[in-house]
């Protein structure tokens, strides 16, 4: 201890510094050494390792009915790839697990041999491949397997499973609304809600490196700079799935009966222009019928007897025609300027009111009135049809909208025959959801709403956005106008043209159409084909809904609006009614005064059917204490009757529902296959047999 | 003028305070070249937002380095016996409850403001103070072992160990930065010798236990980054070393200039772990070699004013202060040229990051508060004699 504390602490400074700087000198020197000695390794290795950022898409948003059943959604797809070089996959291991998984891919995929397998993943470790496609387009549950083999179940850095991940788009319900959903097909434009809400449904796109390796293919290399997607945004439509089906299923029905070219269908909410379902079919080269076209929306035509509501709410709003002025039919048939104009009715209907003619769709009554009124100043006329909105595009939450079409006076091909033929439907254009508006304005006390097909944008089940309705016109004419309006629409369905739908429970109110397509004035050779439609709304008193149905090309001898598009309204407006029980006003006449013969009751429970029997006040003698009741023939009062089953034998379901057979019988340990709707009719092992497990037995089902 | 009203307010070695800025110049330029992949990660691109949250993490960090300079230094030994009680426990909490970041529990959200903090930078901090307070309580029987020895090494263990599941490499370095402060303070050789034995003992149970129980946590990070380091050929394996080495190659003698650096996008962390990389990429050896030298010259400067310091306390802190915040530094940039294995030590006052800058900020506040009362004192002694010559 030679040196004073001080010195010797500052000595042990200098030294530690001097180490320090010998580090820092250390750090140039490498610094040095990597750029001058090393440095063209680097740099050519920099040219090599070309790396690059790729998107990756974010999943597409789903797109819901309005009760949240799925419509639209991305059903995840994966290719999956192997890395030989990943550090888990030993030499030991491979050749250990090689079978294995040759065996399990076999399996899992089924298209290839467990020594195909073995073959080809033997070739891919012998050249060490970094990228070794396995399967493509594989299912999230086929992933999930392949995730449980050996090797690969080290996970992603020791394994080497590599998985990209891409989407499918899929409707769970196929058909239904599918056009007005719409799709995106690569770099199409996409159409439909897909098409308007893209943006909204695509998400945003995130970003991942990647790496080119021999063979120019690019791996993904797991970094920290990773961009993870943001996906896309869900959409709630308006849909209702089940006035959907019943939509599509009655057009369907009716496009085939009538052997039509295609034909649409559009219910809308009344007061709130919500379009619960829409269907656009058309018949393709094989004689089905697909969602290929949205006529509702994009369609523009001349729409005939249907605008005649038009036509006439303009006359009533200057206060030149009522209901009960009259009008001489003339044999059915008259010339404007020397053009014919013709009542589809043969011989005409002589004298009659105007309420009448609307009522019958008489062409040459209408036209007169209005020729009537207007001749001296067509452009009031045209003037009333603007007011109407009828000439204004919606602007639609989906893309696609035909374009309307009202001629005025100013109009190069406006003639003197324009005013009567354009009364009734002729020389303008519309599309089917633009005079469906019309109508429900209407309907809707003379407001009119703008037709709505999407409520609202959820993110992860969170409302973002919501779309209100939108009045394109808080009213559209008086309210006597209005009245007379909702007056001659009743007539229609009451004692004209669609009294084939008139129905004792509700009243529909409705204007049919038939216009002939491809008619013209000068060329009367030219084949013409029609296009039948019915417009209307119901309950009348207090409407609800609104709905109009055209049906393009029948070709069945049938062509009136009344017979080929009226009895679709009549079928939605029928299972609407019945589905939606605040629409009925009273319900307690239906079963104590009709008739009181058999009401049919279904074999079940007792304790049910007896609950059952009791809320719906039908008079009924309930035998048996517990178990199982069917019922007895008798003409005042259900009567029911003790069912009993003997154990091991196959149970009597026959009266019973889908359901309760279902029960008892794979209890029994069968297995059932059934067909047809309603209760069992028949069933193809006689009950009181000995139960067999694993059999089949087939129900059928009937009325 | 200004040099007065600098004067007046700058207090300490103003060479430091350039040093500072200059350092300040340097992180502003190489943070806002590098936070491209972060800022597209998580603000849609808006690099923008990461400058201006670095800007103001470097202005409030000089704040706390002129507060901290004003405090005189002898009050940084209760500072520091204060220190040691409060990060004790917020250690351990950090342990059982910290946000887990890399799969390491170093971070503590604090509440209220949600800041995420390392607790192991105000540790270290404290360990230093409380290391140098008590070389200099003990100096007049340093070589003892029961009075001098125990005391001190006590605390170094108790605080690396608890950093050290979280974080090896900060425990790891702290344990270096103790051991050296306590050779300078003229702690005996034999014990130091003995502590650094403690220390691997220590180490290699904690290890042994962890790799023994199923959940390997960090061992298994530390044991991949060390075997990447000494296996050179499995070169894929070392992604990160690779795309740094491509960085400071082709970054040459003048680098490609500023927001130029392309290894940006490929370097994880090239605003943190590897952002001598950037620099040298884009400002060349000669950006390399001027980094270093500020580190160097800072702990300099140091050197210079302690030697002047009759007082241990004063000499040992500035010292502990500058050598854990250049040997760390160093440790930094042997990472970034591939000199050591892959460690998460951010390059002290130059890489983004709220508490690692503020700590180091803290320091070099303490160093020119020491340098301010050194500087005074000997203006004082050397004016004496020349008043009682020219009497």
């Amino acid at each position: 201890m030679a040196m004073e504390p001080q010195k010797q602490v500052m000595l042990r400074i200098y030294l530690v510094y001097a180490l320090m700087c010998l580090f820092g000198g250390a750090i140039i020197f490498q610094v040095f050494r990597l750029q001058f000695v090393e440095g063209e390794y680097w740099k050519k290795k920099a040219d090599s390792l070309s790396t690059a950022y790729v998107n990756i898409e974010a999943s597409r948003g789903n797109i819901f009915s309005e009760d949240g059943d799925l419509l639209a959604t991305s059903v995840p797809v994966y290719d999956i790839y192997m890395d030989f070089r990943a550090p888990g996959i030993t030499k030991e291991l491979f050749y250990h697990s090689v079978d294995s998984l040759a065996l399990s891919f076999s399996v899992i995929f089924g298209d290839r041999t467990p020594q195909e397998y073995r073959k080809e993943l033997k070739t891919a470790w012998i050249e060490k491949d970094r990228y070794h496609l396995i399967q493509r387009k594989i299912s999230y549950k086929q992933l999930r397997e392949v995730k449980k083999l050996p090797l690969i179940r080290m996970g992603r850095n020791a394994g080497g499973l590599i998985v990209q991940q891409n989407s499918r788009r899929q409707l769970p319900y196929r058909l239904l609304a599918a056009r007005t959903i719409g799709y995106k097909i690569g770099e199409v434009k996409p159409v439909g809600i897909e098409g308007s809400f893209n943006e909204e449904l695509s998400g945003i796109s995130g970003l991942q490196l990647m790496q080119k390796i021999s063979g120019g293919v690019w791996m993904p290399i797991n970094d920290d700079n990773e961009v993870e997607p943001r996906n896309g945004d869900d959409i709630i439509t308006t849909i209702d799935v089940n006035i959907q089906d019943v939509t599509e299923q009655a057009l369907y029905d009716q496009l085939v009966k009538h052997n039509a070219d295609k034909g649409c269908a559009v219910v809308m909410e009344t007061a709130t222009g919500k379009v619960i379902s829409i269907a656009n079919l058309t018949r393709m080269p094989d004689g089905s019928y697909g969602e290929t076209f949205n006529y509702a929306v994009g369609y523009s035509s001349e729409p005939g007897s249907t605008f005649k509501l038009a036509s006439l709410m303009a006359a009533f709003e200057d206060g030149l025609l009522e209901l009960d002025d009259s009008i001489d039919t003339r044999g059915g048939k008259m010339q404007y300027f020397g053009q014919w104009m013709r009542d589809s009715h043969e011989g005409g209907y002589g004298k009659i009111s105007l309420e009448k003619a609307f009522a019958v769709s008489s062409n040459v009554g209408i036209s007169q009135l209005i020729y009537g009124c207007y001749a001296k100043k067509p452009d009031a006329f045209v003037e009333h049809l603007r007011k109407f909105h009828l000439h204004e595009p919606l602007k639609l939450q989906v893309t696609g909208e035909g374009l309307p079409y009202i001629k005025d006076t100013k109009n190069k091909l406006w003639s003197s025959t324009s005013l009567p033929w354009m009364s009734i439907g002729y020389e303008v254009q519309i599309t089917p959801l633009q005079l469906l508006t019309f109508f429900n304005a209407v309907a809707n006390n003379g407001r009119m709403v703008k037709p709505k097909f999407v409520d609202e944008i959820r993110e992860h089940g969170r409302t973002v956005k919501k779309f209100d309705t939108e009045i394109i016109a808080d009213t559209i004419c008086s309210a006597s106008t209005l009245a007379k309006a909702k007056t001659i629409l009743e007539t229609v369905v009451e004692s004209g043209t669609a009294r084939n739908i008139k129905n004792s429970y509700y009243k529909i109110a409705g204007k049919t159409g038939t216009a002939q397509v491809g008619y013209s004035k000068l060329n009367k050779d030219r084949k013409i084909s029609y296009q039948a439609s019915f417009a209307g709304y119901f309950p009348a008193e207090n409407p609800k809904y609104s709905c109009i149905v055209v049906i393009y090309s029948p070709s069945n001898q049938l062509y009136y609006g009344s017979d080929v598009a009226a009895p679709v309204f009549k079928e939605i407006a029928d299972k609407i009614y019945a589905t939606q029980f605040d629409l009925h006003k009273n319900t307690e006449p239906l079963l104590a005064t009709e008739e009181k013969t058999s009401v049919p009751v279904k074999t079940g429970k007792q304790k049910q059917t007896a609950q059952v029997l009791g809320k719906l006040n039908v008079p009924s003698s309930i035998n048996g204490s517990s178990g199982w009741v069917s019922s007895v023939p008798n003409d005042d009062i259900v009567e029911m009757k003790e069912k009993d089953f003997p154990h091991g034998t196959v149970p009597d379901v026959k009266g019973m529902g889908l359901s309760d057979a279902i029960y008892l019988l794979e209890n029994t340990g069968m297995h059932v296959s059934a067909s047809g709707r309603g209760v069992v009719k028949k069933q193809s092992v006689n009950p009181g047999t000995k139960t067999e497990p694993g059999k089949i037995i087939q129900l059928e089902l009937g009325l | 003028m200004t040099n007065t009203w600098l004067q007046k307010y700058f207090r300490g070695d103003r060479f430091i305070w350039v040093i500072v800025f200059f350092m300040a110049l340097i992180s502003v330029l190489a943070v806002y070249s590098s936070v491209g992949t972060l800022a597209y990660k998580y603000q849609q691109g808006n690099t923008g937002y990461y400058l201006i949250k670095h800007l103001i993490i470097l202005l409030f960090g000089i704040g706390l380095m002129y507060a901290a300079h004003l405090v005189r230094y002898t009050h940084y030994t209760g500072i520091a016996q204060l220190g040691i009680i409060v990060a004790v426990p917020l250690l351990i909490f950090t342990l059982l409850a910290g946000t887990n970041i890399h799969e390491a529990s170093r971070w503590l959200t604090l509440p209220i403001i949600n800041v995420s903090f390392q607790t192991s930078d105000l540790a270290k901090l404290v360990l230093i103070m409380y290391v140098a307070r008590m070389l200099s309580k003990k100096q007049e029987n340093i070589k003892d072992f029961k009075t001098a020895f125990l005391p001190i090494m006590i605390p170094v263990i108790i605080i690396c160990g608890l950093i050290l599941p979280a974080n090896f490499s900060t425990a790891a370095v702290l344990f270096v930065t103790c051991l050296f402060l306590m050779y300078i303070g003229r702690i005996n050789m034999k014990h130091i010798m003995m502590m650094l034995g403690i220390g691997a003992v220590l180490f290699t149970i904690f290890v042994s236990i962890a790799l023994l129980s199923d959940t390997p946590g960090r061992v298994a990070t530390w044991k991949a980054r060390v075997e990447n380091f000494l296996d050179k050929e499995n070169g894929d394996a070392n992604y990160q070393i690779q795309q740094s080495k491509i960085a400071i190659a082709t970054g040459g003698v003048a680098g490609k200039g500023p927001g130029n650096s392309t290894q940006r996008n490929f370097l994880p962390h090239p605003y943190s772990d590897f952002i001598y990389s950037i620099i040298v990429e884009e400002y060349g050896l000669i950006g390399g070699i001027t980094v270093v030298l500020i580190y160097l010259v800072l702990f300099f400067r140091v050197i210079r004013f302690v030697r002047m310091s009759p007082r241990a306390f004063a000499t040992l802190l500035a010292i502990g202060c500058s050598f854990s915040l250049v040997f760390q530094a160093m440790i930094n940039m042997a990472v970034a040229v591939n000199l050591f294995p892959v460690t998460g030590q951010p390059l002290p006052m130059l890489s983004m990051g709220g508490t690692s800058i503020w700590f180091t900020s803290i320091a070099i506040g303490i160093i020119l508060s020491i340098s301010k009362e050194v500087i005074k004192e000997n203006d004082n002694e050397t004016r004496e004699p020349t008043l009682a010559t020219q009497n």
